[in-house]
C-alpha cells in the first residue's frame, strides 16, 4: 500500500463530510441494529435478574437439599465448613401429623384431630429469600417461640379456634400466635397434604414428632454470599457433603418455573441473536448500496493513480468510521431502550432496572457492530479489485466474462469469504447466546437460508428476465418496467430478496416461537387450575362433595376428582424390591404409596418418553413420574409388580411423565390403566377454582358436612407462581413485538435505502412524459413483487427454522399455520411498498434538472 | 402581439438564481425569448455561461427564480410536476448530452416509450417506432439493450425517442459533446434531416461552428445574459425573424 493509513483516514473523512445524509443513514442502521441488540440483552438480563430473584423467593434460598433422613453429624460437619466459603444453611424440618384443639374437652367432637402440615424452621435465619406474612403482622421469630406456631387461616376455620386460642399437637401444648398470610417456599415444601402449621425447631423437637420411623422430610435451605464459589461448585460441594439429597438451585424452584426460566432464557438469547442478524443485515444493506455509490469514485481515484490497495485502505477506514460511530449511538440506543421497555411493562408487573452502567454490554455492543459492519463490507469491498477505470467512461457496461477457470477461483473467493463471515457470525451468535449449540443453531438457519435465498432470487430473476422477453403478449409499460427493475444490472434486487427473506424469517420466526412457547408456558398455570384442594374423600362422598361445590359460590370452571389407591411396590423387572440397588432416596418407595388410575392422560402431566395407551387398554400399563423413575432406575418397557388389597399386579411401563401444574394431593406419581387397579379400594383427591374471598366460607361449609374431608388451601401460593408464569409470557410476547418492530424498521430501512440509484430513472421518464402516478406504478408493481416474493421465501423458512427452534432447543411442538404464512406474505409486500414509496416520495417530487445536473 | 399564434416558446424575463448556502449564483439574469414555430434555433456560448440551465427552464425541467415561459400559448410556470410531465409528453422532445437511455429496456422499447406512458396503442407506436430506428440506421439493433451499443448508437436511439412523440418542439443540449466528430457529424445529419422531416422547432445548444451555417438564428449567451441574437441571413424566410423578436 503507497497510501499511509493517516492519508487514507483523511481521504475517507473528506468524502464522509461531503455526503452527510448518506452517511448518516449507514450510522442509523448500525445504530439500530446495535441498539436492538443490546437494548434486548440487556432488557432479557434485568428481566431474568427478576425472574431469578422470584425464583430465589420461591425457593427462600439460593439452593436447597432434601431428603428423607437426617443428616448424619459428619456430614453436617460437611455442611458447616461451607459457611467458611459463604454458604450458610438452614434446616427446615417437616412432617404431617394429627393436630386438635385444646379448647375443647378431648373426648368432645369439636376436638376431632385434623391432618396437619408441620414446618420446623430456624425463625432467625428462615427465610432467606421472601418473607412470611403473619397476621397480626409481626417479625417471624415473635410469633414462633417454644411454645408458639403460626398457622394457616385453614386450621382455624377446620379446629374453631382463633388466634390466642392453644391447640394440642404431638406431645404438646401450643399457643397460637398469628395466622400465616403467606410463606414464600409454600410450593416447594415436600409434605404439602395438610393443613399449614409453623414452628421454631426448638418447639418441633419438644412435640416428639420427629421420632424413629416417623414420616418426614429434611430440606436445608443455602443462601450464597457475594463472595460464594458459582453456583454450581456450590451444589456439587452439597452433593458430597448430602448424597442422598436431592439438590436443587433457585433455577429450579418449581418444576414449572423452572421450565418457564429455561424456555424465557433460551427465547430471549435467541431473539438478541436475531436483533443481531437483523441489525447485521440493516448494516449490510446500508454499506452495499452505500460502496455500489462509490463505484464511479472509486474509478476515479484508480484512474488518477490509486491502486486496489489504497482504495480498499481508504474504504476500510470509512467503514470502520461509520461501524463505531453506529456501535457507539446504537449502545446508547440500547440503553435507551433498557431503560423504556420497564417502563412499558410497568402496568403489567414491576421490574427492576439495572441502573450501573454495563462497560461489557457496552464494549460487546459497538465490537459486535464495527465487527458486523466490517463483516459485511468485506464483499462489496473485496470487489473494489476488479473495479475498472473504464468504468467512469461508460457507465452500467457489463462485466467482461471471465474464463470458467478464473469464474472459479472467484467464486472460491467469495465462498472463503462468506464462511469466514458465517464463522465469525457464529462466534458471536455463541458468545451471545452463551451456547455453542444455540449459536451452532443459528449459523447453520443463516447458512441454508442464504444459500437458498441466493439460489431462489438468482433463478427467479434470471427466470423474469427470460419470461419478459419472450412473453408473447405485451405486457403494459409501466409492469413491464416495475419487473424489468428487478432484473436490471447494478440493480440490489436479489441483495433485497436475501436481505428482506431472511429479515422475514427471523422475525416471523420470532412471532411463531413465541406464540407456541407461550402458549405452553401458560399452560403451565393456566387461568382456571385448581387453587383448591379436598383430599381424602371416600367414593361415597364424592357425590355430595360435588353437589356442595356446585352450591358454593365462587366456584369457576368444573370441579376435578381423581382417585387415589394405597400399594406398595413389591419387585421392579422380577427383582424383589429389598435387593434393588437403588440409592438411598429410593428406599422411601418400599413404604406404601398412593397411585392413581386414570384412562385419558390428565392434563396436568406431560409425557417425557413412551407413549399414553389408549382407551380400553386391558393390560395393566403404568406411567412413572419423572423424578420416581429416576429413583427407581425405571425405564420404559420396565415392568413393576404391586401389590394391595390382597392382589398383585404385574404392570409394564409405558410411559414417563413430567407434572407440569400442580395438584396438591393427586397421586399422580404413578398413574395406572383402570383395568390394572380394578377392585382395589380407591379414595378420591378433588381440585377446584375458587374466587380467593369465597375460600373461606366453602371450608367452614365442607368441614361441617364432611369433617373427614381435609381442604387445602393454594390460592395465595398459587397466584405468585401463576404471576411469574404471567410475567414470562408478558416478557416474552413483549420482546418478540420489539423484535418483529425493529425488524420492519430495519428492513424497510433497507428497501429506502436503494432509492439513490432511481433517481435517474425516474427523471428520465419525466422528461419522457411520465407522471408520478406513472412512476408510482412502476414501483409499486417492482415493489410489490419483491416484497410478496421475499415474504413467500421467508415465511417458508421461517416455518422450517422455528418448528426446529421450538423442537430442539425449547422441547416445545410447532404446528404449520398458512394463515400466518399468507399474512406474512402479505405484510412484507405492503412493508415494501410501503417503505419503497416513502423512500421515493421526494426523488418523485424533485425538479429534473437537480438530478441532470450531477452528470 | 403580431404573429403570436406562430410563438410556439415565449420565455419572459427569467432569471434564475442558486443559493448554495455560501454563496448566491446568478446563473441566468434576465432572458426574453420569443421562437416562432418551425424555427431552428442554435443557442451558443462559452461554457457555464448558462445555456444548459436555459433549456432545462424553457423544457420546464426546472422553475425559474421569475419570469414566465410559455409554450404554445399555454403558462408553464406554475405548473406542477405531473402537469409538466404530460405537457413535455406532448410538446417537448428532448435529447441530452449524456443519452439517458433506461438500462432495461431494448432500442426498441426505449422508442417507444413516450408513444406508452402517453397511452398509445402499442402497435400503432411499434411501427412508428421502428420507422424511427430505422431512419436512424439502427433497423438491425432493435433488441438491443443500452450498454450493448456504441455511444453514437445510443445517441442515435435517444434521438428516435426523442421524435416518437411526434412533439412541436425539440431540445437538445449538445447531443455530440460526447461523441468523436465523425460519429458527431452524422447525430447531427440524422437530428436536422429528421427534423426538417417532421417540421418541428429545433432548440439545439451547441458549440458547432459548423451547425451556425444551418440554423435558422443563433443565440448566443454570456454571463447569464442574451449577448446577441441573429437571424441566418443564408436562410431565405427567415429575414423577417429579427423583427419578431
Ligand atoms: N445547481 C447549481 N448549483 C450551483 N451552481 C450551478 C448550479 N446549476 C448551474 N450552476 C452554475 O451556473 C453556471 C451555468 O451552468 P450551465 O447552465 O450548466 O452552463 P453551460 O451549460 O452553459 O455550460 C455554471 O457556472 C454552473 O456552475
Ligand atoms: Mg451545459
Amino acid at each position: 500500500m503507497n497510501l499511509s493509513w493517516r492519508t487514507a483516514s483523511r481521504i475517507a473523512w473528506r468524502e464522509t463530510r461531503a455526503s452527510t445524509a448518506k452517511f448518516l443513514f449507514v450510522v442509523l442502521a448500525v445504530a439500530a441494529g446495535v441498539g436492538a441488540l443490546t437494548g434486548v440483552r440487556g432488557f432479557s438480563q434485568s428481566f431474568r435478574a427478576t425472574l431469578t430473584a422470584q425464583s430465589r423467593t420461591i425457593m427462600a434460598a439460593d439452593l436447597t437439599a432434601r431428603q428423607f433422613l437426617p443428616a448424619a453429624p459428619e456430614q453436617i460437619a460437611n455442611l458447616d465448613q461451607l459457611v467458611a466459603s459463604g454458604v450458610e444453611h438452614t434446616l427446615i424440618m417437616e412432617t404431617v401429623s394429627m393436630g386438635s384443639s385444646a379448647m375443647v374437652p378431648i373426648d368432645s367432637e369439636a376436638a376431632t384431630p385434623a391432618l396437619m402440615s408441620i414446618k420446623a424452621v430456624d425463625p432467625a435465619q428462615y427465610p432467606y429469600y421472601g418473607t412470611v406474612r403473619l397476621n397480626p403482622p409481626m417479625a417471624l421469630k415473635d410469633a414462633l417461640e417454644n411454645d408458639t406456631v403460626a398457622v394457616a387461616s385453614d386450621v382455624l376455620i377446620r379446629l374453631d379456634v382463633k388466634v390466642g386460642d392453644k391447640l394440642h399437637i404431638g406431645r404438646q401444648t401450643m399457643r397460637i400466635a398469628a395466622t400465616v398470610v403467606s410463606e414464600p417456599d409454600r410450593m416447594s415444601g415436600t409434605l404439602n397434604v395438610g393443613l399449614r402449621v409453623m414452628m421454631s425447631r426448638e418447639a418441633f423437637e419438644r412435640t416428639g414428632l420427629m421420632g424413629f420411623g416417623s414420616r418426614g422430610a429434611y430440606r436445608y435451605l443455602f443462601k450464597l454470599a457475594p463472595t460464594a464459589p458459582p453456583v454450581a461448585d456450590v451444589r456439587k460441594s452439597i452433593k458430597n457433603a448430602l448424597p442422598d439429597s436431592l439438590v436443587a438451585d433457585f433455577r429450579e424452584s418449581n418444576p414449572i418455573i423452572t421450565r418457564g426460566l429455561d424456555r424465557a432464557s433460551t427465547f430471549l438469547s435467541m431473539v438478541s441473536l436475531i436483533a443481531m442478524i437483523i441489525g447485521a443485515l440493516g448494516v449490510a444493506m446500508a454499506m452495499h448500496a452505500h460502496l455500489q455509490q462509490k463505484m464511479d469514485n472509486i474509478a476515479v481515484i484508480k484512474s488518477l493513480g490509486g491502486t486496489s490497495r489504497d482504495v480498499m485502505g481508504i474504504y476500510t477506514v470509512q467503514t470502520l468510521m461509520l461501524g463505531l460511530l453506529g456501535g457507539v449511538a446504537g449502545v446508547a440506543v440500547g440503553r435507551a431502550i433498557e431503560a423504556i421497555f420497564p417502563i412499558l411493562i410497568s402496568h403489567y408487573f414491576p421490574m427492576s432496572i439495572q441502573s450501573r452502567w454495563n462497560v461489557d454490554a457496552a464494549a460487546q455492543g459497538i465490537a459486535v457492530g464495527v465487527l458486523t459492519t466490517l463483516l459485511f463490507t468485506l464483499p462489496p469491498l473485496l470487489a473494489i479489485r476488479k473495479v475498472q477505470p473504464a468504468l467512469i467512461l461508460r457507465r452500467g457496461m457489463p462485466e467482461a466474462k471471465l474464463p470458467w477457470r478464473k469464474r472459479l477461483v472467484e467464486t472460491r473467493a467469495a465462498l472463503a469469504i462468506a464462511a469466514l463471515i458465517l464463522a465469525a457470525i457464529g462466534g458471536i451468535a455463541s458468545w451471545l447466546a452463551e451456547s455453542p449449540r444455540v449459536g451452532g443453531y443459528f449459523v447453520a438457519g443463516l447458512a441454508v437460508s442464504l444459500v437458498l435465498l441466493s439460489l431462489v432470487a438468482s433463478f427467479l430473476l434470471q427466470g423474469l428476465k427470460i419470461v419478459l422477453k419472450n412473453f408473447p403478449v405485451r405486457i403494459p409499460v409501466l409492469a413491464r418496467q416495475g419487473l424489468a427493475n428487478l432484473y436490471r444490472q447494478g440493480n440490489q434486487a436479489q441483495a433485497i430478496m436475501v436481505a428482506l427473506g431472511l429479515g422475514v424469517m427471523f422475525t416471523l420466526s420470532v412471532y411463531l416461537v413465541q406464540h407456541s412457547l407461550v402458549a405452553e408456558i401458560v399452560e403451565t398455570a393456566p387461568p382456571g387450575m385448581p387453587n383448591v384442594f379436598l383430599i381424602g374423600i371416600t367414593p361415597e362422598l364424592v357425590e355430595p362433595i360435588q353437589a356442595l361445590i356446585a352450591n358454593t359460590k365462587g366456584v369457576e370452571g368444573t370441579p376435578e376428582f381423581a382417585p387415589s389407591v394405597a400399594i406398595r411396590i413389591t419387585k421392579v423387572n422380577g427383582t424383589p424390591f429389598e435387593q434393588l440397588p437403588t440409592p438411598e432416596s429410593g428406599r422411601r418407595f418400599r413404604s406404601g404409596r398412593s397411585v392413581m388410575f386414570a384412562d385419558a392422560k390428565p392434563d396436568s402431566i406431560g409425557i417425557v418418553s413412551g407413549a399414553w395407551w389408549k382407551q380400553g387398554e386391558t393390560q395393566p400399563v403404568v406411567s412413572v413420574d419423572e423424578e420416581a423413575a429416576q429413583r427407581l432406575r425405571l425405564r420404559t418397557a420396565d415392568r413393576i409388580e404391586i401389590e394391595g388389597a390382597g392382589k398383585t399386579v404385574n404392570a409394564l411401563v409405558v410411559a414417563i411423565h413430567r407434572v407440569e401444574q400442580m395438584r396438591v394431593g393427586s397421586a399422580n406419581e404413578f398413574v395406572f390403566n383402570s383395568a390394572a387397579l380394578i377392585g382395589f379400594p380407591a379414595t378420591f383427591y378433588g381440585g377446584v377454582r375458587m374466587k380467593s374471598a369465597d375460600v373461606g366460607a366453602f371450608e367452614r361449609a365442607a368441614y361441617k358436612q364432611f369433617p373427614a374431608v381435609t381442604v387445602i388451601n393454594v390460592v395465595e401460593a398459587l397466584a405468585i407462581l401463576q404471576q411469574v408464569v404471567d410475567q414470562v409470557a408478558v416478557a416474552i410476547r413483549f420482546l418478540s413485538l420489539f423484535a418483529i418492530l425493529a425488524g420492519a424498521v430495519i428492513l424497510a430501512a433497507s428497501v429506502a435505502g436503494t432509492r439513490f440509484r432511481r433517481v435517474r430513472e425516474v427523471v428520465i421518464l419525466k422528461t419522457l412524459g411520465a407522471t408520478r402516478r406513472h412512476a408510482g406504478r412502476i414501483f409499486s408493481v417492482e415493489f410489490l413483487t419483491l416484497g410478496a416474493v421475499s415474504g413467500l421465501l421467508g415465511a417458508l423458512l421461517a416455518s422450517v427454522f422455528s418448528g426446529l427452534v421450538l423442537n430442539q432447543l425449547l422441547e416445545a411442538s410447532y404446528s404449520f399455520d398458512w394463515k400466518v404464512t399468507l399474512l406474512a406474505v402479505a405484510l412484507t409486500a405492503l412493508l415494501a411498498q410501503a417503505s419503497g414509496w416513502l423512500a421515493s416520495f421526494r426523488i418523485l417530487r424533485q425538479k429534473p434538472m437537480e438530478v441532470l445536473r450531477e452528470e | 402581439m403580431p404573429h403570436s399564434e406562430n410563438i410556439i416558446l415565449h420565455a419572459q424575463g427569467i432569471t434564475k438564481t442558486i443559493d448554495t448556502g455560501t454563496h448566491r449564483v446568478e446563473i441566468l439574469r434576465g432572458i426574453d425569448l420569443s421562437i416562432p414555430a418551425g424555427q431552428f434555433v442554435a443557442i451558443m456560448g462559452a461554457s457555464g455561461s448558462g445555456k444548459s440551465t436555459l433549456l432545462g427552464l424553457i423544457a420546464g425541467l426546472d422553475s425559474p427564480t421569475s419570469g414566465r415561459v410559455m409554450i404554445d400559448g399555454v403558462d408553464i410556470t406554475g405548473l406542477n410536476e405531473d402537469k409538466l410531465a404530460l405537457l413535455r409528453g406532448c410538446k417537448i422532445g428532448f435529447v441530452f448530452q449524456s443519452y439517458q437511455l433506461i438500462p432495461t429496456l431494448t432500442a426498441e422499447e426505449n422508442v417507444l416509450l413516450p408513444h406508452e406512458l402517453a397511452g398509445g396503442a402499442v402497435a400503432a407506436g411499434l411501427t412508428r417506432a421502428r420507422a424511427l430506428l430505422r431512419s436512424v440506421g439502427l433497423e438491425d439493433r432493435l433488441d438491443h439493450y443500452p450498454v450493448q451499443l456504441s455511444g453514437g448508437e445510443q445517441q442515435r436511439v435517444a434521438l428516435a425517442r426523442a421524435f416518437m412523440g411526434k412533439p412541436p418542439i425539440l431540445m437538445a443540449d449538445e447531443p455530440t459533446g460526447n461523441l468523436d466528430s465523425v460519429n458527431g457529424a452524422h447525430v447531427l445529419d440524422l437530428l436536422i434531416s429528421l427534423n426538417e422531416r417532421e417540421g418541428t422547432t429545433l432548440i439545439l445548444v451547441t458549440h458547432d461552428r459548423v451547425l451556425t451555417s444551418r440554423a435558422d438564428r443563433i443565440v448566443t449567451l454570456s454571463d447569464g445574459k442574451v449577448v446577441s441574437d441573429e437571424m441566418q441571413t443564408t436562410v431565405a424566410d427567415a429575414a423577417g425573424g429579427e423583427s419578431r423578436v
